[in-house]
């Protein structure tokens, strides 16, 4: 199946990535280096994306770039977008030595979608104000839970695994929702999980 | 007592797999859910050519001498007053087939499409959707062509031919080919097939998003073959009969769904009769 076959390219992506990390890095270098790359499915950013990041606040917030993916098997045609993702790791519960609960992360996203129809400045042959959003651009925001592992350590040069999933929805379909309580709220809900490989 | 930490430590593994087998149990139940992007094209059969599946409704249907239709329009992001106008239409066993005035998709979202017809779908007649500017932002137009069809199409029923015209010219940039008067000439051209004609579009030929430059043949393209009975159009909300064209062309303005009034348009002998009715 072709998205496997995307899939496993961009996990090896990210394990040579990480491989990196094991050498021993001057400290400029090692400030440099993403903390983290993330593969993530769906989610309202792509069927498949693959991001990297930063954290800051110890640990308490990752800020994370993502390319997200979807093929033209999937959609009339091959849709590219890239997003900006900040989720804040509220509670953190150490379940044991190796084993870590994050129950409640909060985030929000900026995604961007390429291509001359998603505009984000409305184009010239409109008078100001036509239509008050890009489509090029649009926002939502989620919350979700993390469980960080020690699995696949020995294998892959990183502290381990952790799983994600999220609940969340964006702008354009809670300003949908509102007013219309018909719409069933399932209609405007967008969920997503992924995997996160650390430092 | 035992707490979470200790628990946790004792029972990881199990922990571990419950979580695990209950992600899959949740991923089926919801699969759904799980969003991709708000641009994404993945209709259903069921949300697949459906003007031309009502088309074929319509040629099935016994002829009477009065054809009855429900106008409404302009949805955007009323859906509630949508939903209380197709309850209004399934009890009012007159009418023949409704016509949306275009504007069902307010940020132009294949996610509004879907919405929207989920809607329109529950209607007992057949229905008809013109396209508007709103559902052409984005890839609307792409999302407009999978559910609905071509964006300029006709049919004849009872010996009328319903012309919708794609009058939006301000979505393609004024580029002197919306609307496509050649096709709405060639449409109008008398044959056995038809007598009279009805032309839907979005937005009406006084209005600054139609095409200026193409205004004065559109009108010298109506009035022709002296056989247009009427004009119906959308994009301005509210209700109005005029003629534009100094002459016995009714234009009429299709009320916006949001004023819970459907336009009820009768024609009988190609003699028009306008009734609003609130839902």
């Amino acid at each position: 199946m072709l998205h496997f076959k995307y899939l496993m390219f961009l996990l090896f992506g990210m394990a040579a990535f990480t491989a990196s990390d094991a050498q021993t890095l001057s400290p400029k270098a090692d400030l440099l280096l993403p903390d983290y790359v993330k593969l993530q499915y769906a989610g309202g950013i792509g069927f498949m994306s693959a991001g990297v990041g930063y954290t800051f606040i110890k640990d308490r917030l990752d800020v994370t770039f993502f390319y997200g993916y979807i093929p033209a098997q999937l959609h009339t045609k091959t849709l590219h977008s890239v997003s900006l993702q900040f989720t804040a790791k509220l509670i953190k519960i150490p379940l044991s030595d190796k084993y870590q609960l994050l129950p409640f992360n909060f985030g929000w996203f900026i995604h961007h979608t390429m291509g001359n129809e998603y505009w984000i400045k409305l184009p010239a042959h409109y008078p100001s104000q036509y239509y008050w959003w890009s489509p090029g651009r649009t926002a939502g925001f989620f919350v979700g839970g993390e469980l960080k592992t020690p699995w696949l350590r020995s294998k892959v040069p990183a502290s381990g695994i952790a799983l994600y999933a999220r609940i969340g929805t964006r702008g354009l379909y809670l300003a949908t929702k509102v007013g219309n309580s018909t719409l069933p709220v399932s209609e405007i809900i967008e969920l997503g999980f992924g995997i996160a490989l650390y430092r | 007592m035992l707490n979470l930490k200790t628990y946790a430590k004792v029972h990881i593994r199990r922990f571990v797999i419950v979580t695990a087998a209950f992600g899959l149990l949740a991923f089926q139940a919801c699969s759904d859910l799980f969003d991709y992007s708000p641009y994404l094209i993945d209709f259903d059969e069921s949300n697949s050519n459906v003007n031309q599946k009502s088309i074929d409704k319509l040629k099935s249907k016994s002829a009477t001498d009065t054809i009855t239709i429900a106008f409404t329009g302009d949805t955007h992001n009323f859906f509630d007053e949508l939903n209380d106008f197709v309850g209004k239409i399934n009890s009012d066993s007159r009418i023949d087939f409704v016509v949306h005035v275009g504007d069902i998709a307010d940020f132009g979202l294949p996610k509004q499409y879907l919405w929207a017809n989920s809607y329109l779908s529950k209607l007992k007649v057949p229905y008809l959707v013109a396209i508007g500017n709103h559902d052409l932002v984005s890839n609307g137009k792409d999302a407009y062509e999978v559910m609905f069809g071509a964006l300029d199409f006709s049919f004849v029923y009872q010996h009328i031919r319903f012309i919708f015209l794609n009058t939006n010219s301000r979505e393609f940039a004024f580029n002197g080919q919306v609307p496509d008067i050649a096709w709405l000439a060639e449409r109008l051209q008398p044959s056995g097939d038809f007598d009279k004609a009805v032309i839907i579009c979005h937005v009406p030929s006084g209005d600054a998003d139609f095409d200026p430059n193409l205004k004065n043949d559109f009108y010298a393209t109506i009035g022709l073959n002296k056989n247009v009975i009427m004009l119906a159009h959308g994009h301005q909300h509210h209700h109005e009969v005029y003629f534009p064209m100094h002459d016995s062309i009714p234009f009429v303005n299709v009320y916006g769904v949001e004023h819970r009034m459907a336009t009820i348009i009768k024609i009988i002998n190609n003699q028009i009769l306008i009734d609003n009715v609130a839902f």
